[in-house]
């Protein structure tokens, strides 16, 4: 828009720079921290890349312990929730999916109704969307394990899938309000005159309509609960109903478990939602701002 | 002669399951499963904790299932508990220091990225999004590794560029632990903030640039007068949605600090999981120090809705 002096144009490109090593840093330190092994790690201390390349960490995480290969050769002790990895991705995916798919379902008809029919019920129900986006994971998790506890629903990925649901719903109908809120009422008028019931016209006619809205929430709701792990971490225990997230959660605090095996745990666990973001860009910034903006 | 009655048959009334509903109870019956969810898993368990933050919740009452009154005891024990207050504190500087830092850094990259003769600006906006996709306990722990002492990457990058001598302990340090953590917070959170400034940098009118232009403003004088009050609404937005969030951090405390070294980097949310999750499991301590947590949030949340989200009736 304005003309910019080499100078100006050569301090821009320096501050790009500077955001991209930022951004990639931890990504870089990730990658280079899972390809490579302990005891390269350990031998010199100052040295960027390592002098060889392994790609155990990653052999043993994916073999269940099976194939150990040159690294954990020697190792006697290997975590146990290590070898569950195929179990918790599966988890994890089980969760993800169901949360995405009930949040989309339960929170179209909630937020088509809120934008369409004014009532004043309708608008209390927005607001309280609002302040519910706000309520901490942590206070909600105290009581629903008590409850969860009584009620027998501890280690199940159902008790996970309905928590999760419960407290990204009131965030999905957030961005999916203003989008119904742009599509023409004219159109299901129409509809209704040609004999559709209101339910006929908002699946026939609305729905479709909303597919681009729809994307852009149900990735965002994907994404927000593959990450979650407060949730199952407190209503999970057993290693068969862990997800991802609680799987590496529990190598923290274990001394045995060098930085190359998590490095490697954590770029596998973190390249699904890396491959959505990238292909569904899009969708994600216009959900983004939807869900922060217009209301 | 007589006219013979005309007798207008009516149509059959409809059962009702075949019968149109009105407009209010198709909206009610739409809105059921939200209802049930916001009530379930909502309303229910915050009203429950605050039921058992007046109430002796230990795992031996979880057994037997009978919660003893004990009134404000809770509240009191954690009010008088210093670690609660250094982790409100902790809070509060992870907080003002998170939210600012990435307020600042929203504004100055969104305005980078919209240079459309810069051809990096290109690759930035590409990757802007990048760390929105990793899982906040994946950032944690590659921060710790990023961070370690020994053996940590940092460290050897600013060996290998001849930056330090010495290793530096960026997270086990207590003077620099609490602002070593905010570092990932920042860099995980910050692709929301800009992908927000950047939209509403777009909805700004050209024209006022150009008018600008033709009265020989200069670049900052653009930014101050032009840009930034265009910005405030969307900084506002920004500045309470991060505080609310932040104030409940978790996952990057627990993979790198774990609340160490000593109490330096506990805090609020950290605070009440251990309190509640590992011995001696205080369920009704914990339930009150999260509940104190949330009516701190909740005012945050009512300035919102009340002075932002004015655009509420849609």
């Amino acid at each position: 828009m304005f003309k910019t002096t080499p100078t100006v144009r050569l301090l821009l490109h320096v501050a790009n720079l500077t955001v991209i090593v930022f951004i990639l840093l931890p990504l870089v330190a990730v990658f280079i921290g899972s390809i490579q092994s302990e005891r390269a790690l350990q031998a010199d201390t100052r040295r960027v890349l390592p002098l060889e390349f392994t790609l155990d960490n990653f052999t043993i995480i994916l073999t269940k312990g099976q194939q150990r290969g040159r690294i954990f050769d020697q190792a006697t002790y290997l975590p146990d929730n290590i070898k569950s990895f195929y179990t918790a991705f599966m988890n994890s995916m089980i969760v993800a999916c169901s949360v995405t798919f009930l949040t989309l379902l339960f929170g179209s008809l909630s937020a088509y109704t809120i934008a369409r029919q004014r009532f004043r019920w309708t608008l209390f129900l927005m607001q309280a969307n609002i302040v519910a986006r706000f309520v901490p994971v942590i206070v909600l998790m105290i009581p629903l394990y008590v409850v969860m506890r009584s009620v027998g629903q501890l280690n199940s990925l159902s008790g996970v899938i309905i928590a999760e649901t419960g407290f990204l719903l009131p965030y999905a109908i957030l961005i999916l309000a203003p989008y119904f809120d742009t599509i023409p009422g004219e159109l299901e008028e129409a509809a209704r005159i040609d004999g559709c019931t209101r339910l006929g016209a908002f699946f026939h006619i609305i729905l479709p309509l909303a597919t681009p809205a729809l994307a852009a929430c149900g990735v965002i709701m994907f994404i927000i609960s593959w990450h979650e792990l407060l949730i199952p971490l407190i209503l999970n225990a057993r290693p068969d109903f862990m997800t991802l997230p609680v799987v590496i959660a529990s190598l923290v605090g274990d001394v045995h478990v060098f930085f190359n095996l998590m490095m490697a745990i954590c770029l596998l666990a973190l390249a699904p939602t890396v491959v959505l973001v990238a292909l569904l860009q899009k969708f994600i910034v216009e959900g983004l701002s939807a869900g922060a903006v217009k209301g | 002669m007589s006219t013979p009655a005309v007798t207008i048959e009516r149509a059959p009334r409809r059962p009702w399951y075949r019968r149109e509903m009105s407009a209010g109870s198709f909206a009610f019956v739409m809105n059921v499963p939200t209802l049930l969810c916001l009530g379930l898993v909502l309303g229910y368990p915050v009203i429950y904790a605050a039921y058992l933050s007046v109430h002796r919740v230990g795992l031996g009452q979880l057994r037997s299932g009978v919660f003893a009154f004990n009134g404000w005891d809770n509240y009191s024990r954690v009010l008088e508990d210093p670690l609660f207050w250094i982790a409100l504190k902790n809070t509060g500087i992870f907080t003002v220091v998170t939210v600012g830092s990435e307020i600042v850094l929203a504004v100055l990259i969104a305005l980078l990225i919209n240079q459309a003769g810069i051809w990096t600006s290109r690759i930035t906006r590409f990757l802007i999004l990048l760390p929105y996709a990793i899982p906040p306990i994946c950032n944690g722990l590659i921060w710790s590794f990023l961070y370690s002492f020994q053996f940590g990457f940092l460290n050897r990058i600013l060996f290998s560029a001849g930056l330090i001598d010495n290793p530096i302990n960026w997270a086990g340090n207590p003077d620099t632990a609490l602002y070593a953590v905010t570092v990932p917070y920042i860099w995980r959170t910050l692709p929301f903030a800009i992908i927000l400034v950047h939209a509403a940098l777009q909805g700004i009118p050209r024209e006022l640039y150009e008018q600008a232009a033709i009265d020989g403003a200069s670049a900052w004088r653009r930014f101050r007068h032009i840009t930034l009050p265009m910005l405030q609404q969307i900084i506002a937005i920004i500045l309470i949605l991060r505080t609310a969030f932040a104030f409940a951090v978790f996952e990057e405390i627990l993979a790198i600090t774990q609340g160490g070294p000593g109490d330096a980097t506990w805090v609020a949310a950290w605070y009440s999981y251990k309190i509640t999750f590992s011995p001696p499991n205080n369920f009704g301590m914990g339930s009150a120090s999260a509940f104190i947590l949330t009516l701190m949030i909740a005012a945050i949340a009512l300035v919102y809705m009340r002075f932002i989200y004015r655009r509420v009736t849609l």
